[in-house]
């Protein structure tokens, strides 16, 4: 479903990132090295990947690209270098429109 | 590792603004020129907040006002201070105009088109995954097992800059370097936007705001008005985001649409896309020790030719006027016995001499600036509490000092109001 | 020597995108991308493949406005050799019938064929009749759900792998003949932009109208369709509820769920 944006209510980010248009590619193109999640303490990527791909698990995190805008945030602010980031090929990936 | 039988005279990595005006202007020159983007379509992978500045865009493009996608004029501007329920605005209103609203993806979409019309060849779908090089000199590009050769390679890759890095042209991006926006399109009747916000037909609004809707982190929130929706977002300066940030980015974007002095306006409307990018931010530190090296030019967001203007951003404009004379450098190496390092440094003085180092110089201190936290926090609050005396009377009116006296104390003293006075007007 | 393939795509809006307006309760199209839908880049992989083992050439055919000679690009950019888009405002509002039609046309006009590849069925219809169809208006041999193709030249025969669902069934069957693919059988391969390159600086792709076909306009577009859309529904929402256990051995996060679906009555105990 659209988002209406009258309700004076937080959405949900699944909800906005509904409106968004993806061709998902059948390989990631970001890999996370999650032992060294682990050692993390920060998990800046939690809050601040703007698709929200990184969530955690209990006290783990779960990375999963489908829905990732290719921003370069996670790389950026990942303190212990366990993004190995790099875009989609053959034109997969996001596609935005409006923007 | 095979290669294919075509030579260029340039590759262009990138179709966004930087990447396809370089194209265009090579190909109008006549040069051999391959425009590669990794997007389905010029423009799919591009965002930004939604301003341009009109001035150098028709140095470059012939008729651009009328041919280009434009959206609407901004022909009122809007400075909020913004504090919980409370705001004061600045609104400027002019029958002149220089800059306009659209979507990033239509404007890069069109100039790519008008590289293609002069003859570049544009190919989607293509990720370069590095830059190929043969003794220290740049020859082309490797796209999986594939080289394509040329005489000189543009990057404009973009913020990222994964090419750049694994040619060890520059380090890793590092968080204090980069800003973070996040932006919400919505639509929205074009009418009913006319109506809202009191414009006539085709003009346009930006809204810009400081305050408190950055969870105490150094940033601000933007509004603009296009044709049939309306674009805002928030930025953010990244390290400060990575220590303060203590909710999910995408609430601040959504607490800044539902507040009550943007919610208002969005009754209609719907979202329709969700984007975000990062934004060079700190200049100084972001751009590369040399744009031009042997048969290699590196133009836009990867060579972070961008200004912070301290409330704002100008973007597009400088990236795609760096396009613009990377490929004028490129002509002059030509002529001049060919695209090395030293006869392409003509770039870097085209850039000297032009309107983006005149600026880059002009707002350097900017960054500094804007990590001052008493600048969205502090003030924004002083000017409203200050507003709030002199406009809510129940008996007693405030005079003006009186009242300043009152809001001020506890919060500053006089003589850091007076600095941070000195500092804005002079880096701003 | 070779095989002569012939593989169909349809151009389609990229439908994961396909959004629902609150208020007024109909399709958001505006703005949505097209794609190659997705199972007929399984059919590209498989004739390309095909193409790998036993050399000839790969002829890409599809019928669209011409927005879609991005799709076709796209697939020469796999390594399909050439491009054919019939495209005619006649061709417009055709259902399966009138689109299978066209395409047997345009496959006729090719002459020169010996095995048709069709993808499993599209993500905007999901039908599958095209391939059937076609092979019906070329009198030909039709089969379907095939994963693996093994070749046969002296033969000039193919033996196709077909899969059920819990049993393989293998055919020999002579040339022409019409395949569909499983989907998901292979991945698309990667573009090579070599191939990308052919496709904008060697004339690749052909558009073919109603004048280059033989065509009985009565076959074709809307008024060669009967079928009708009587209504239209929309599957109504299904109140979804969440639940996080955090529990690290699992065996007890099965139970747990196992106990959760019992509950729900999704399961019997």
């Amino acid at each position: 479903m659209s988002t209406k944006v009258e309700e004076k209510k937080i959405q949900r980010i699944e909800d906005i990132l509904n409106n968004d248009v993806w061709d998902v590619d059948y390989e990631p193109h970001i890999k996370v090295d999650y032992n060294k999640c682990r050692e993390c303490k920060w998990k800046p990527c939690i809050r601040l990947c703007p698709a929200e791909c990184y969530t955690l698990v209990g006290d783990e995190v779960l990375f999963s690209y489908e829905g990732c805008l290719e921003c370069g945030t996670c790389r950026v602010v990942c303190p212990e270098n366990a993004v190995e980031w790099s875009y989609p090929k053959s034109g997969r990936g996001i596609h935005y429109r409006f923007s | 590792m095979s290669v294919i039988n075509q030579r260029f005279d340039a590759i262009v990595i990138g179709a966004g603004p930087a990447g396809s005006t370089a194209a265009y202007q090579l190909a109008k020159m006549g040069y051999k020129t391959l425009l590669l983007e990794r997007g389905r379509t010029p423009g799919s992978k591009n965002m930004f907040g939604g301003r341009v500045y009109l001035q150098p865009l028709k140095d470059i493009y012939d008729d651009f006002e009328k041919k280009a996608p434009i959206h609407r004029w901004v022909k009122k501007e809007r400075i909020s201070f913004i504090d919980n329920e409370n705001s004061t605005t600045i609104e400027y209103e002019s029958t002149k105009t220089t800059s306009f609203t659209t979507y990033l993806t239509q404007l890069s979409g069109w100039m790519a088109n008008q590289a293609v019309n002069q003859g570049a060849i544009l190919l989607t779908e293509i990720r370069v995954d590095k830059l190929y090089r043969e003794n220290n000199v740049f020859k082309g590009v490797v796209v999986e097992d594939e080289v394509v050769n040329a005489d000189v390679v543009i990057d404009a890759e973009g913020i990222n800059r994964l090419l750049l890095e694994e040619a060890n042209l520059v380090e890793k991006l590092k968080p204090n370097q980069v800003a973070l926006g996040v932006k919400e399109v919505i639509k929205l009747d074009s009418n009913l936007i006319n109506q809202l916000f009191g414009l006539d037909n085709n003009d346009g609004l930006s809204w810009v705001f400081i305050g408190n809707l950055t969870n105490g982190i150094p940033g601000g929130a933007f509004l603009y008005t296009n044709r049939d929706s309306i674009s805002l977002g928030i930025v953010l300066m990244l390290e400060e985001a990575i220590r303060k940030l203590d909710k999910h980015i995408y609430k601040l974007v959504e607490e800044f649409r539902i507040h009550p002095l943007i919610n208002k306006y969005l009754k209609e409307g719907r979202i329709m896309e969700y984007s975000t990018h990062l934004i060079p931010e700190d200049i100084n530190s972001l751009k590369p020790r040399k744009l031009y090296y042997d048969g290699l030019l590196i133009v836009g967001d990867a060579a972070g030719l961008l200004l912070n203007q301290g409330y704002t951003y100008r973007g597009v404009d400088f990236a795609a006027y760096s396009g613009y004379l990377a490929a004028k450098a490129y002509d002059y190496a030509h002529n001049n016995g060919g695209p090395t390092s030293d006869n392409l440094s003509k770039y870097e003085e085209l850039l000297r001499n032009s309107f983006i180092y005149r600026m880059l110089n002009k707002f350097s201190g900017v960054t500094e600036l804007m990590k001052k936290e008493r600048l969205f926090n502090t003030y924004p609050a002083l000017i409203n509490e200050l507003a709030s005396r002199l406009m809510h009377i129940d008996y007693d009116s405030y005079k003006i000092m009186e009242a300043f006296k009152e809001v001020k104390k506890g919060r500053i003293s006089w003589l850091t109001l007076i600095k941070d006075l000195w500092e804005v007007s002079r880096k701003i | 020597m070779g095989l002569e393939i012939i593989v169909g795509i349809k151009w389609v809006p990229n439908t994961t995108s396909v959004n629902i307006d609150p208020k007024t309760g109909t399709l958001i199209r505006e703005g949505i991308p097209s794609v190659v839908n997705p199972h007929d880049l399984t059919a590209v992989e498989m004739a390309l493949r095909l193409k790998d083992r036993y050399g000839g050439r790969v002829t890409a055919i599809s019928m669209a406005p011409p927005s879609a000679i991005a799709g076709l690009e796209h697939v020469i950019g796999m390594g399909v050799d050439r491009g054919i888009l019939a495209s005619d405002r006649v061709f417009a509002g055709a259902d399966t019938l009138a689109t299978s039609y066209v395409l047997a046309k345009v496959i006729e006009k090719i002459g020169d064929y010996d095995l048709i590849i069709m993808g499993h069925e599209t993500i905007d219809s999901s039908t599958a009749h095209i391939g059937a169809q076609v092979a019906s208006w070329l009198k030909l041999p039709y089969i379907y759900y095939a994963k693996e193709i093994d070749y046969n030249e002296k033969e000039k025969s193919i033996m196709v792998k077909r899969i059920l669902e819990n049993a393989f069934e293998i055919y020999k069957i002579k040339l022409p003949a019409v395949v569909s693919i499983a989907m998901h059988t292979y991945e698309p391969r990667r573009i090579k932009i070599s191939n990308k390159l052919r496709a904008k600086m060697e004339n690749l792709i052909q558009v073919w109208t109603s004048k280059d076909l033989d065509i009985d306009v009565n076959c074709a577009g809307l008024r060669g369709s009967p079928t009708v859309v009587s209504a239209i529904d929309f599957v109504p929402k299904v109140p979804r509820k969440n639940e996080i256990f955090n529990e690290k051995d699992p065996r007890k996060a099965a139970k747990w769920l196992i106990q959760k679906l019992i509950e729900e009555g999704l399961l019997d105990p």
